[in-house]
């Protein structure tokens, strides 16, 4: 996918880079990493100098720019017997997500596979289209990242449209697919090639990154091996902890559960779709009263599960997790995806650790 | 282009109170040319709204063989049930769907029948026994064995004659306890009252709908009277907010009811993780 654009990337210096960013301002609109009140987080910007493509990742992931966190599915009226539905217009303005980390560009990709699969969703497929993404390679990692456990790295350019790196007084810019090379068609004269230098130094940054996240990896075949751990007594143990705050689904980059309710009264109003959590006992819980998942260790059990073993076994061994860490990072009781996926995993069939 | 959460308009057409909490509505789409092209197959459902209350997952309740109208049977249990049995006829609801899977009528052909429906999951039934009835010729023998709580609780009371004439063996009981005077059915919960029946697994299918400890004890009759996994039919129900695949609450394991059933075999039911 990016062999081919590797030999296009461009190095820019910093004036060359906010002139390329400043440019998309004028008619896109562009969403960039901005530090608010302490806070790291992907705001609408209308200057260039409001694009400091800090280090680090954002608070929670930008896939609310994709799926929405409350969106509107149409408008409802009743006059009588008579009921009038009026969709939602088809939001069609173009925009720019600036300086996604890879983790959550591969969290676009997880999106993807479910909201484009089959059924197409046309609300989400709208976003995606209007929608390009510039990655930035990480040069640092956090002590919750192992995004290079679960098939990621630091420097991928995978969901990616435009694909920045930092070097030494400058960045290299290269854009990854049709959309990138869209966006990056006035740098037409702008800059010049990297040198080999420079190359080397992305390379060594990208060794050296993902160097520093030092978490085993997550196998692909413990998918299998998960799914037939659903009865171990380990899950209660672990899942007993969770309050179900649903903060770890709030910030990942690939949770996509949501529930669709009526706001308004009966005469007027709008059906939404919100973000849901399968950690809200509400989550599944039946008109009866009937809960399946009547506890929040099934609670916890399925989050997990999806993540690591229902979605990759039908998605040819991917998890759905991309290693954000943001939900062991937030969590306020300390529960560790990672930990608990090797931890049953290392467990015996019979539920008693076996690992010693 | 709406978006597949947009429903279609369906005009409340009459009602009928099968009991003091079940309601049967019968619908017709307010647009020409949804009502032509709105077409389902048994055992497939369909998400059921009133606006400013929301959606609600129902089965379709009658037979695409019977295309006039779209029916449903739902019992007022929660805030859309509730909101939609307020509703007088001529309101408008919304409709959208159809969604899931089916019965795999085709399948049935030349073998006998037992349909058991226990409580409101006689609702789910209706639209495969109407087809049955309506393609009865291509059938074996056909029993349907519908339990209830008490004799006020039974569904459908007004249609059983008409069933029993186009040649189904229609079988009642209610639990111990719920019998009035008069009541001429059997007394029993189902499973017991199935075993009593004393109906072989050979040439046979069985489909099973009800509560879920009606399903457990159900289930280990058939495997007492010797029919296997493979054998047994019965569809599920679990919260649903999309109907299509995503909103990832009706889920168990890998598997989403609204996508992949709502019909299951037995055998595909006992492979699930106990997680509904």
């Amino acid at each position: 996918m990016s062999e081919g654009a590797m030999a296009s990337a461009t190095r820019l210096t910093p004036d060359e880079l906010h002139g390329w960013l400043a440019g998309m301002l004028g008619d896109k609109r562009v969403l960039a990493a901005v530090d608010e009140d302490g806070l790291r987080v992907f705001r609408s910007v209308e200057r260039a100098d409001q694009i400091a493509l800090p280090t680090g990742k954002t608070r929670w992931s930008p896939k609310e720019f994709l799926f929405a966190r409350t969106e509107t599915l149409f408008a409802y009226s009743v006059a009588g017997n008579e009921v009038t539905l009026d969709g939602a217009p088809v939001e069609s303005a173009e925009q720019v997500l600036v300086g996604v980390r890879p983790c959550d560009a591969a969290g676009f990709l997880r999106l993807d596979a479910i909201f484009l699969d089959g059924d197409a969703d046309s609300l989400y497929a709208s976003h995606r289209v209007r929608t390009t993404v510039v990655t930035v390679a990480c040069d640092e990692a956090g002590p919750e990242c192992f995004c290079t456990a679960v098939g990621g790295s630091p420097a991928s350019d995978k969901g990616s449209d435009v694909h920045l790196t930092r070097v030494a007084d400058g960045w290299l810019v290269r854009p990854v697919t049709a959309k990138g090379d869209r966006l990056t068609a006035s740098l037409a004269g702008v800059g010049r090639a990297p040198s080999p230098e420079e190359h080397a130094e992305a390379e060594t940054q990208s060794t050296r990154v993902a160097g520093h996240i030092r978490q085993s990896a997550i196998a692909r075949e413990w998918a299998a091996i998960l799914e037939s751990r659903f009865h171990l007594p380990l899950w209660e143990t672990l899942g007993r902890r969770c309050v179900g705050c649903g903060i770890c689904t709030y910030v990942c980059p690939s949770c996509s559960c949501f529930d669709v309710t009526d706001t308004g009264s009966a005469s007027c109003g709008e059906r939404c779709r919100s973000w849901d959590s399968c950690t809200f006992a509400a989550f599944t819980r039946h008109a009866s009263g009937h809960n399946p998942r009547a506890t929040q260790a099934a609670r916890y059990r399925q989050r997990v599960l999806h993540k690591f073993s229902y979605f990759p076994l039908g998605h040819d061994g991917e998890s759905m997790c991309v290693g954000c860490g943001r939900c062991v990072q937030l969590c306020p009781v300390g529960l560790n995806v990672r930990e608990t996926v090797q931890a049953v995993v290392a467990a015996a069939a019979d539920g008693h650790d076996a690992g010693g | 282009m709406p978006s597949a959460f947009q429903p279609h308009l369906a005009r409340i057409v009459s009602t009928r109170d099968e009991t003091p909490d079940v309601r049967t509505l019968r619908l017709a789409f307010v647009e020409p040319d949804v009502a032509r092209r709105f077409r389902w197959e048994p055992g497939q459902f369909a998400e059921f709204s009133v606006f400013g209350s929301g959606e609600s997952v129902f089965t379709m309740a009658n037979s695409p063989t019977r295309p006039e109208y779209l029916e449903c049977t739902m019992r007022a249990v929660g805030k859309v049930s509730g909101a939609i049995r307020s509703l007088s006829v001529g309101q408008v609801l919304g409709v959208r769907g159809p969604y899931g899977n089916r019965f795999p009528v085709e399948t049935w052909r030349g073998k006998d029948l037992v349909f058991v429906a226990g409580g409101i999951g006689m609702a789910a039934l209706r639209s495969p026994l109407q087809f049955v009835l309506d393609n009865r010729a291509d059938f074996g023998d056909v029993v349907l064995l519908n339990g209830a709580r008490s004799v006020a609780d039974l569904v459908y009371k007004d249609e059983m004659a008409a069933w029993q004439d186009g040649g189904v063996r229609v079988i009642r009981t209610v639990d111990p306890g719920g019998e009035a005077t008069g009541w001429d059915g059997e007394v029993g919960l189902l499973p017991h009252v199935f075993e009593r029946l004393a109906l072989g697994p050979d040439g046979r299918i069985v489909i099973v709908c009800g509560p879920p400890i009606m399903l457990h004890f159900m289930f280990l009759a058939l495997e007492k009277s010797g029919f296997t996994p493979e054998q047994v039919v019965t569809t599920m129900e679990n919260k649903m907010k999309c109907g299509i695949g995503l909103c990832g609450r009706c889920t168990i394991g890998r598997v989403f009811v609204c996508r992949d059933g709502p019909v299951f075999t037995w055998a595909q039911v006992r492979a699930f993780p106990k997680d509904f």
